[in-house]
């Protein structure tokens, strides 16, 4: 089946990083643009293989279940299944440039795989683009990723200003705490923060689930997502430089965790419910980047980890949900795990991970999480202990109110390659719970890369009354509170939801974006209304501009007023008459007069090329003049005579009637001093017109001007033929009968 | 000699730039014919000697004048002339599209349809 091809990719992927993983990594370098400093350089290391295995390993069940939902979606709405190529090949680039991301060495490359996450995000999200709430949500993606992504830029470019280098690794032997590295730092970190969802940036994310569901498991496991904390361990070097920084991370962090919780406690939507778990969660990792030190660092790297398994784990079986029973909201689902048991074991154990239940790989991300925090203080240990119990009520509840309790809606029978992608998942969960060792060697390289000595991570279980025992019992016990006395938290929770609604960011956003439409409504109003002070707009800065360049120019011995001999007087005097033939053009008010006077200018300067001694000029010049004169007629045969009366009567405006000529003698002026300066000021180097002349003859031609024109640079005649060639087909096609409406 | 080549230059940019601001199309295209001839002559003006046509046998006595900017002038005025074809061709089509060759009755008709979509979308 050619639909499973993406998925046999990935895991080839997934092949491919792991082994050159288990051979001790490696790097590949070519170059890209060496004068300016930029390479192509790639580099496995432990952060690289975390995240780039996470990609493909997650990329290949998610791209499995796609394989057998997206016709069925399709189906759904309508749409023909030629565009599922869309959707595999967007994936696609989404893994690729993901990869690309977690590999790269150099920050400009870096940079670009950035965006290229962005970019792909944005068409996924907005995939069922007949919806207009996908496709305000993906605007919303690109906007709230695509803007915070110029800030990254933005601090790449200062470091690179202030020590030379691209080359990130470089970068972090040099750096030394400062102003400049902080200010960079901040900067990394609210790209960072916004790509991950983090508060005040994380209204993104919930909107984003408009996409369809193999998307949303993937850009909140192990893609877009989880980019924003890769893009913080990545810059962790320079951002521990700065206390400032690590405290704005562990703010936002903290912040994420309440709101992210609280609100996924709240929601009905299933999708919604894991999209503000996934805010929530990722609030975690950047606490922990914020506590700071080898510890926490390395705590950060498993609980992505961890969280990935899980977390696409459960957005598969929202999706499948969905598809079996038609339902999104929790309040019509029930009782589901007699009817599709796989689905409901599967998913169990995700929960189970995300809940942190002993023999899941979850144990160990809060068993981390919680030493870290201990060790840093006692309110961060409490607020650790809070965050992991409202982490176990709301997925509690997630899972309980779709599996457990009274049925109340019908399921059909679900495809198994929509089952067994969850199932594969869940089993991950729990073999990390069984041997967690590999796992917790990779998270520990992941944090080397980071943090340089980092203590090894040895996952184990320990039947004693140690802190992180204690603290994992405490917020089951606070979890199960919650689930089992709704009423403790249902209005504070409603309160904080509305709150949110009616003055978060988003707010901010929507203003925001209402107000720029009406920017640019209000320009492209001034465009339309008024053509010619958009004409003179260009007119006047370009003259503004020259005028500036000749103020800065020292103008002594910079114009020439050149030799006059009696021999020239020809010369002069036809100069003289396409000088009054020009100006008269101003004068006439009827077309054909018009076309008179400049027929003379066009005439008279053909006069003028052939005294400078040029007759070739001058012949194409006669030639050109009439066919041009001809075609003029034409175009006014074309025109009913009514209608050119009419526009030969357009009255002037009274402003108009001095503020035109000033602007043409401005005009004027301005040209004729660039002019003669540029004339007074010869090119010393004749040789290669000289060149021309003596080569002449052997391109078997007696006119120096043809042999030019014909062979020595003929390639700028064939670029005329097709400018000619090109205005005659726009002619054709503009002048062919019909109208436009 | 120099200098009045400036001068003749500037009056055809000068002339030019003015035609270019006025609402009838037809003196708008005549503003762009005179800018080409501006250039033109500029180009001209620029070559490096002057005296007898480069055209083999050459002179003895007398200079050349400099072919390379003849052949570049020789280019400019023929595209100059496709452009100029063109621009007529385009004004006959807004003619026929909005009935008068009349850069402010097109803003006006512009803003009419512009109106006319703005109402089809909210209906919609």
């Amino acid at each position: 089946m050619l639909r499973l091809l993406p998925a046999i990719i990935a895991l080839g992927a997934f092949a491919a990083i792991l082994a050159g993983w288990a051979a001790g990594g490696g790097a590949v370098e070519a170059a890209w643009a060496p004068s300016w400093g930029l390479e192509l350089s790639f580099e496995l290391d432990g952060l690289g293989a975390l995240y780039g295995l996470l990609a493909t390993g997650i990329g290949f069940p998610v791209f499995a279940y796609a394989a057998r939902y997206l016709p069925l979606h399709l189906d759904h709405q309508g749409r023909s299944h030629r565009e599922e190529w869309r959707f595999f090949g967007l994936l696609l680039l989404f893994m690729v440039s993901m990869v690309g991301l977690v590999t790269a060495r150099d920050l400009i490359l870096l940079f670009v795989f950035w965006d290229l996450t962005a970019v792909s995000s944005y068409f996924l999200i907005g995939y069922d683009r007949q919806e207009a709430e996908a496709r305000s949500s993906a605007l919303m993606a690109l906007l709230v990723t695509g803007v915070t992504a110029v800030l990254l830029l933005a601090a790449i470019l200062l470091l690179w200003a202030e020590y030379g280098t691209f080359s990130l690794p470089e970068l972090a032997a040099r750096a030394r705490p400062g102003a400049l590295v902080t200010g960079a730092g901040v900067l990394v970190a609210i790209a960072g923060l916004a790509k991950s969802a983090q508060v005040p940036f994380h209204f993104w994310l919930p909107r984003a689930m408009a996409a369809p569901t193999p998307v949303s498991a993937y850009l909140h496991s192990a893609a877009m997502v989880a980019a924003g904390v890769f893009l913080l361990a990545r810059f962790y070097p320079l951002l521990a430089l700065s206390g400032l920084v690590l405290d704005l991370l562990l703010a936002a962090g903290l912040a994420s965790i309440a709101i992210g919780g609280v609100l996924a406690l709240t929601c009905d939507r299933l999708k919604q419910v894991l999209a503000y778990s996934t805010i929530s969660q990722y609030g975690y990792v950047a606490t922990m980047y914020g506590l700071g030190g080898g510890k926490s660092v390395a705590a950060a790297a498993f609980y992505v980890l961890s969280h990935a398994l899980a977390k696409s784990a459960l957005f598969l079986t929202a999706g499948a949900v969905t598809e079996a029973t038609g339902e999104d909201r929790l309040s019509r689902l029930g009782g589901l795990a007699r009817s599709m048991p796989a689905l409901a074991v599967g998913s169990g154990l995700a929960a189970a991970g995300l809940a942190a239940l002993p023999l899941t790989i979850g144990f160990f991300k809060d068993e981390l999480f919680f030493a870290a925090s201990f060790d840093d203080s006692w309110p961060a240990a409490v607020a650790a202990v809070a965050a992991a119990g409202l982490t176990f009520a709301y997925i509690g509840r997630f899972w309980l109110r779709i599996f457990a309790g009274r049925r109340r809606s019908d399921a059909v029978r679900l495809p198994p390659l929509l089952t067994a992608p969850v199932a594969v998942l869940g089993l991950a969960v729990l073999l990390g719970g069984a041997f967690a060792p590999p796992f917790g060697d990779l998270a520990a390289a992941a944090a080397r890369a980071s943090a340089g000595a980092v203590p090894p991570i040895e996952p184990a279980y320990h039947l004693d009354a140690r802190a992180e025992n204690l603290m994992a019992l405490a917020a089951y016990a606070t979890g199960i509170l919650l689930l089992a006395a709704p009423w403790l938290w249902r209005r504070p929770a409603a309160w904080v939801a509305s709150t949110g609604a009616r003055l978060g960011p988003e707010r901010a956003y929507t203003v925001g974006l209402a107000g720029l439409n009406r920017f640019s409504d209000a320009i492209h109003e001034i465009e339309v209304r008024d053509l010619r002070s958009r004409i003179a707009a260009v007119l006047v800065p370009g003259g503004a501009l020259a005028v500036a360049g000749l103020a800065a120019t020292p103008t002594a011995g910079a114009y020439r007023a050149g030799t006059l001999s009696t021999d020239d007087l020809a010369l002069v005097l036809t100069l003289a008459v396409v000088a009054l033939a020009a100006i008269g053009t101003a004068a006439p008010r009827h077309h054909l007069t018009l076309l008179l006077s400049v027929a003379g200018v066009g005439f008279g300067l053909a006069v003028v090329y052939a005294l400078l001694g040029g007759p070739d000029v001058a012949l194409v010049a006669v030639l050109v003049e009439t066919v041009a004169a001809l075609v003029f007629l034409g175009v006014f045969a074309l025109v009913p005579r009514d209608v050119l009366r009419r526009m030969e009567a357009i009255p002037t405006p009274r402003r108009r009637r001095w503020r035109d000529p000033a602007i043409g003698i401005f005009a004027g002026a301005v040209v004729f001093f660039v002019v003669w300066g540029a004339l007074s000021r010869p090119s010393p180097a004749a040789a290669i017109a000289d060149e021309h002349v003596r080569l002449a003859p052997q391109a078997h031609a007696k006119d120096v001007v043809t042999a030019i024109l014909a062979d020595f640079r003929g390639l700028d005649t064939l670029g005329e033929i097709t400018v000619i060639a090109v205005a005659l087909v726009g002619v054709t096609t503009l002048l062919a009968r019909g109208r436009l409406r | 000699m120099i200098l009045v080549i400036s001068l003749v230059v500037a009056i055809l940019f000068g002339a030019g730039a003015y035609l270019l601001l006025k609402p009838d199309l037809f003196r708008v295209i005549v503003g762009v014919v005179l800018v080409s001839h501006a250039a033109n002559l500029a180009l001209m003006g620029s070559g490096l000697s002057r005296g007898q046509p480069p055209i083999y046998p050459l002179p003895f006595s007398d200079g050349i004048s400099d072919p390379l900017v003849q052949a570049l002038t020789l280019t400019a005025i023929v595209i100059g002339f496709a452009v100029t074809t063109l621009l007529l061709g385009l004004v006959v089509r807004v003619y026929r599209s909005h009935f008068a060759p009349d850069l402010d009755e097109v803003a006006r008709a512009e803003a009419r349809r512009e109106a006319e979509l703005e109402r089809d979308e909210v209906s919609i």
